[in-house]
């Protein structure tokens, strides 16, 4: 159990967030600078907070009421820093065993030895940092963190100092030894897919505040706001206006159409007719209708649209094409109205490089209202 | 010729360093990490050495060590004479050279990623074990360096130990004093062998030591 709320002023800088997280695998997430960092060396007591309270498993590590500030030394922490801050005069095994100091000799021994072997280090004790590679000195990081049995894991940017084939591969495997461990972990990130696959939470930061804090799920298909939609990653963020809301359906004037969105009768979404809506579409659910399947029926194809091709970009397994709507009206993205992803595979078999006419649907449930700012 | 100056000169200027690294790696540690009030003032002050006239430097030195000043006094009654001794060329020594010792190991301080430190901190270490087993260890070409530099800028001393140990034959009068005296009694050739072995000695401590341990100065 993490709770935590802090304010701190830097020079151009303020840093003013809360939230809280289970025994879980939390990621800060969002853009560099938005102190995601100052928030790990707050927590970890290395930069002292202007004001706030922080509160790990029942310590208070900070509070500033109540004047308490426990030194870093005492906070049993594993901190694996961005670039790693492997010692460079000590071996792998020096590094490791760092945090064991005060341990019996024969305790230090074995769990150096243990953590070594578990992490598939073994054979490199006694190597320098600078020999190491990317991954193994990401090992020996995390070794080093993981080695003082710590009650919570603090990663900054773990997989950022590495080439991209060898990050995907060192991202399943981080994942796999957070799982092992069992630990909870705070994970700083700038990448959304780093962020997805290791965290159960994502507290998304933008300039120095929380705009949204939730289980992942949620994030993605209930974002806060508009900047929350962005930092997702989500590229068709659409206004309209409200023609009406009902428990279970919300109708939207876009362009010169009526969209359709499911409302949730748990928590539905109200306006009055008329105030204006800002909606979102994920590229890959806007969906090509196959022409050779017959016309288009309304009754299966919700939120049918016609339009055409208009500019296409190969992404490598995925085509990203810009769709324009039929009709009258400026086009709602500059010269498109929305972003269509598409697999390589389906681009191939409709032959869309020859064929840019089309008619799209989009599920009502694939389309997401965003909270009016 | 006379080989008490050349002994005395080692002697005084091994004490002398031995004093400033006492002195002067505490500083330096202070100028490199710590942000307090006077620090500005501190950081000049440590360099003053450097630029004030040596025989400034020295006519304060005797003020304060003399039998009249705060310290001399103090040590007058515990039994310590500085004044005209050897002790005193220690402490004439250590003052001319230690902005030489601060200066490259506050540089090798400053140069230790303070990432490291943070690292240590959140493995349990404190402040003084992370001295002892990060900085330090990561710093000790420069600090080496420092203190190789601060030995032959003791050795080289002359102003400074004049004024406050005097040049006192077989007593305090150390190398650069003996030349002097040489050269004013016109045994040109002892002044030359003297001076020859102490350009020697500098450039044998700094080559020698330099390579070894491969610092940059």
């Amino acid at each position: 159990m993490l709770s935590l709320q802090l304010q701190k002023r830097l020079p151009g800088f303020a840093l003013d967030v809360e939230w809280s997280a289970e025994d879980e695998v939390v990621a800060l997430f969002g853009p560099s600078g938005a102190g995601k960092t100052l928030t790990l060396h707050c927590l970890a007591g290395l930069v002292t907070p202007d004001a706030g309270r922080i509160m790990v498993n029942g310590t208070v590590f900070f509070d500033r009421e109540a004047g308490i500030n426990l030194p870093t030394r005492h906070r049993r922490l594993g901190y694996v820093f961005q670039g790693y801050a492997l010692f460079p005069h000590l071996t792998v095994e020096e590094n490791v065993g760092f945090g064991l100091k005060d341990r019996p000799r024969s305790e230090r021994r074995r769990r150096t030895g243990e953590t070594i072997e578990r992490l598939g280090l073994s054979g490199l004790e006694g190597r320098p940092p600078r020999e190491l590679s990317g991954g193994q000195q990401q090992r020996a990081a995390l070794g080093r963190a993981l080695a003082v049995d710590p009650d919570l894991l603090l990663l900054d940017e773990p997989l950022s100092a590495l080439d991209a084939p060898l990050r995907r591969q060192l991202r399943e495997e981080l994942a796999a030894v957070i799982r092992e461990w069992g630990k909870a972990a705070v994970l700083v990130t700038h990448d959304l897919t780093e962020a997805y696959q290791l965290a159960d939470r994502i507290v998304v930061y933008e300039a120095g505040r929380v705009i949204q804090a939730a289980p992942k799920s949620e994030l993605l298909w209930q974002p806060a706001s508009e900047n929350v939609a962005r930092l997702m990653g989500i590229r068709n963020i659409l206004r309209g206006a409200i023609i009406k809301t009902t428990p279970d359906l919300i109708q939207i004037r876009w362009r010169d159409h009526v969209i359709e969105a499911a409302n949730s009768p748990s928590h539905a979404f109200q306006a009055a007719p008329e105030s204006p809506a800002t909606f979102c579409v994920r590229p890959e659910y806007v969906r090509l209708i196959r022409k050779d399947r017959g016309e288009p029926n309304p009754t299966i194809h919700q939120n049918l649209l016609e339009g055409e091709v208009v500019g296409e970009v190969d992404q490598g397994a995925v085509w990203t094409l810009y769709f324009r709507l039929t009709g009258g009206g400026a086009p709602s993205q500059g010269a498109y109205d929305l972003e269509i992803d598409v697999p390589r595979i389906v681009y191939e078999l409709l032959e869309i490089g020859n064929d840019r006419r089309w008619a799209v649907f989009i599920n009502r449930s694939s389309i997401q209202l965003l909270p009016n700012a | 010729m006379d080989f008490f100056p050349i002994a005395l000169s080692l002697q005084v200027s091994a004490c002398a360093t031995a004093l400033a690294i006492a002195i002067g790696v505490p500083l330096a540690w202070l100028l490199a990490r710590r942000r307090f009030p006077g620090r500005d003032l501190l950081e000049a002050v440590v360099v003053l050495p450097l630029i004030l006239p040596p025989t400034v430097l020295g006519y304060y030195l005797l003020v304060i060590l003399g039998s009249g000043g705060p310290i001399g006094r103090l040590l007058a009654a515990l039994g310590i004479d500085l004044v005209f001794t050897w002790k005193g060329a220690v402490i004439a020594a250590c003052i001319g050279a230690i902005p030489l010792l601060i200066k490259a190991a506050q540089a090798g301080f400053e140069s230790v990623d303070q990432i490291l430190e943070h690292a240590a901190r959140t493995l349990g270490r404190s402040e003084w074990s992370i001295f002892w087993s990060v900085t330090t260890p990561l710093a000790w070409r420069s600090l080496l360096a420092g203190g190789i530099l601060t030995y032959c800028r003791a050795l080289g001393d002359f102003g400074i130990t004049l004024m406050v140990a005097g040049s006192i034959p077989g007593k305090t009068q150390t190398m650069p004093l003996a030349i002097y005296d040489y050269v004013q009694a016109n045994q040109i050739a002892e002044a030359n062998w003297l001076a020859l072995i102490a350009v020697a000695l500098v450039l044998v401590l700094l080559l020698g030591i330099g390579r070894l341990a491969r610092v940059r100065f």
